[in-house]
């Protein structure tokens, strides 16, 4: 029972002082002053974690928004209302499924990604190398990776809503036959800039953050063995996806919920 | 600066976890000369440079190194006593995402203000040094070995710093490599007046080109000494690791109970 006692006290506190490392870690590599040099390397890995994350989310988000508009117009249609199709399908995207999704297949593709190169940086001593040639690795690896994270995956979001409503067209009124105006005309009364657009974007932030933050500390910090980045990438995948899932009920319940 | 010590390690104790990798440790290694560290694995001979290059911070004690108290200085004065120095990795720390070129002019790059040709020209001379110029333009990727070695020596060289720490330079290459890496430690050392400190277990090889020799073992430096003078120590602990006997001093077998007593069942092959 004592031995329980002192496990579970040890593994809290194990947990803490990593939060704390990860913390340290965020504060110096994002307390960075940008230089030329540095914004270059920005423009680096913007190309490496957004431009090239661009395929899968424009596949994904062109499906969704097809298989939203083939479920909205089959219950819709039972009440007679396949016209209000448009807006279903633009404020599932915008509130909801575009952060989420695109940030589940962001954390799959670039998270990923970030840790296994990070990881075997370390392994292979380039970052103890980095260091000894007084170069801080937190500045010169870590800060345009957290950066390119925060700023594409937004972008990633909008793209991917967008995209989704042209896949919901798509269905809905080029093969299913719903009237083309009453789909952008609905959806332009219901989707509200503020409500809908601008708290689907906070979501996004907010994931990207969370997102960037954990594959790099994962990254940083993992056992520089084979084992340890595989193992450290797993872990990356799996605490994106929870902290994705947990913080948008949160989130939801912050914007939208309450009875209010 | 004292001439007769450039790096001194006075009562150096340096804790893993629980585990002591070095108690009170103390030796001097001096300058202008090859000096080697040799010890069992896991002696802590990596630890031991990464405590020289400020890497790690000792638990008690003092890295000197010329004569500033490592783990007393801020992050700009590291950098700086750190341009002094070079560091050959293990696995040769090359950038995999530059070319060679890149990697050995990455160093002149970020701490010196050179031009185009001066840049270019000395990139060219460290490469010369090690015979890779004409490996110039290929990738980390597609070098051997050895040459990645080598490369990453260059690269090391490349500030013509005062010392220079190699992390196990000889492991995992095939004779020719080591050869070469003796021929260019011991050349370097000579030509530009470097002190070398190298962390190996290759016997024959790193007493071959040794002006000193450091052997660790049990937290504690067991010998120091010339490489002529440990080969005809009497020393028991020094014999078993300089000849590469399998069992003396330091034991063969992991500490266990008798085997008598964990083996199950009928002792039917007793």
């Amino acid at each position: 029972m004592i031995n329980f006692i002192s496990l579970v006290g040890a593994t809290v506190l194990n947990r803490l002082a990593q939060i704390g490392q990860a913390l340290v870690m965020l504060l110096q590599s994002m307390l960075v002053m940008p230089t030329a040099s540095s914004l270059y390397r920005l423009v680096q890995q913007l190309y490496v974690v957004g431009v090239q994350s661009l395929i899968i989310m424009l596949v994904s988000a062109l499906f969704i928004g097809m298989v939203l508009g083939l479920q909205g117009y089959t219950l819709l249609s039972a009440y007679g209302s396949e016209q209000a199709v448009g807006q279903m399908v633009a404020l599932t995207l915008v509130r909801e499924l575009s952060p989420v999704v695109a940030a589940l297949l962001f954390a799959g593709r670039a998270g990923s990604a970030l840790t296994a190169e990070i990881g075997l940086m370390k392994a292979t001593e380039q970052l103890a190398s980095l260091e000894m040639f007084g170069i801080d690795p937190l500045h010169r690896i870590v800060a345009p990776r957290f950066w390119a994270g925060i700023i594409s995956l937004p972008l990633l979001v909008a793209i991917f809503s967008l995209v989704g409503v042209y896949g919901g067209h798509l269905v809905a009124v080029d093969w299913l036959g719903v009237y083309s105006g009453s789909y952008w005309g609905n959806m332009q009364q219901a989707v509200d800039f503020n409500e809908d657009v601008l708290n689907g974007m906070i979501k996004a932030l907010v994931f990207a953050f969370l997102i960037s933050w954990i594959a790099l500390y994962q990254g940083y910090s993992c056992m520089p063995t084979s084992q340890g980045i595989s193992a450290a990438t797993t872990r990356t995948v799996v605490y994106s996806s929870l902290a994705i899932l947990g913080f948008d009920f949160i989130l939801t319940a912050l914007m939208f919920g309450g009875a209010s | 600066m004292a001439t007769d010590g450039i790096i001194k390690i006075q009562n150096l104790s340096f804790f893993r976890g629980d585990r002591a990798i070095f108690k009170n440790l103390n030796c001097t290694i001096k300058a202008g000369k090859v000096t080697v560290i040799m010890g069992p694995s896991g002696t802590g001979k990596t630890t031991l440079l990464r405590l020289i290059g400020g890497q790690l911070k000792p638990s008690q004690g003092k890295v000197l190194v010329f004569d500033e108290d490592i783990a007393q200085l801020n992050r700009k004065q590291i950098n700086q006593l750190r341009a002094r120095m070079g560091v050959l990795f293990q696995s040769g720390a090359l950038f995999t995402d530059l070319s060679v070129f890149d990697n050995v002019a990455f160093p002149l790059r970020e701490h010196m203000q050179l031009s185009d040709d001066e840049l270019y020209n000395r990139v060219l001379l460290k490469l010369e040094a090690v015979g890779l110029r004409g490996a110039r333009d290929l990738m980390p990727s597609h070098l051997s070995g050895g040459m990645a070695r080598r490369v990453a020596l260059a690269r090391a060289v490349a500030l013509e710093p005062e010392i220079i720490l190699y992390d196990e330079p000889f492991a995992g290459q095939d004779p020719i490599a080591m050869a070469v890496l003796q021929r260019l430690i011991k050349d370097l050392n000579t030509q530009m007046k470097l002190t070398s400190v190298l962390v190996s277990h290759d016997i024959a090889e790193a007493l071959a080109i040794a002006d000193e020799v450091i052997l660790l073992g049990e937290a504690q430096v067991l010998a120091q000494d010339t490489p002529a003078a440990l080969r005809a120590s009497n020393e028991p602990a020094v014999r078993q690791f300089i000849h590469g006997e399998a069992d003396g001093v330091i034991p063969f077998h992991f500490p266990a109970p008798p085997l008598e007593d964990e083996l199950r069942g009928p002792r039917i092959l007793l």
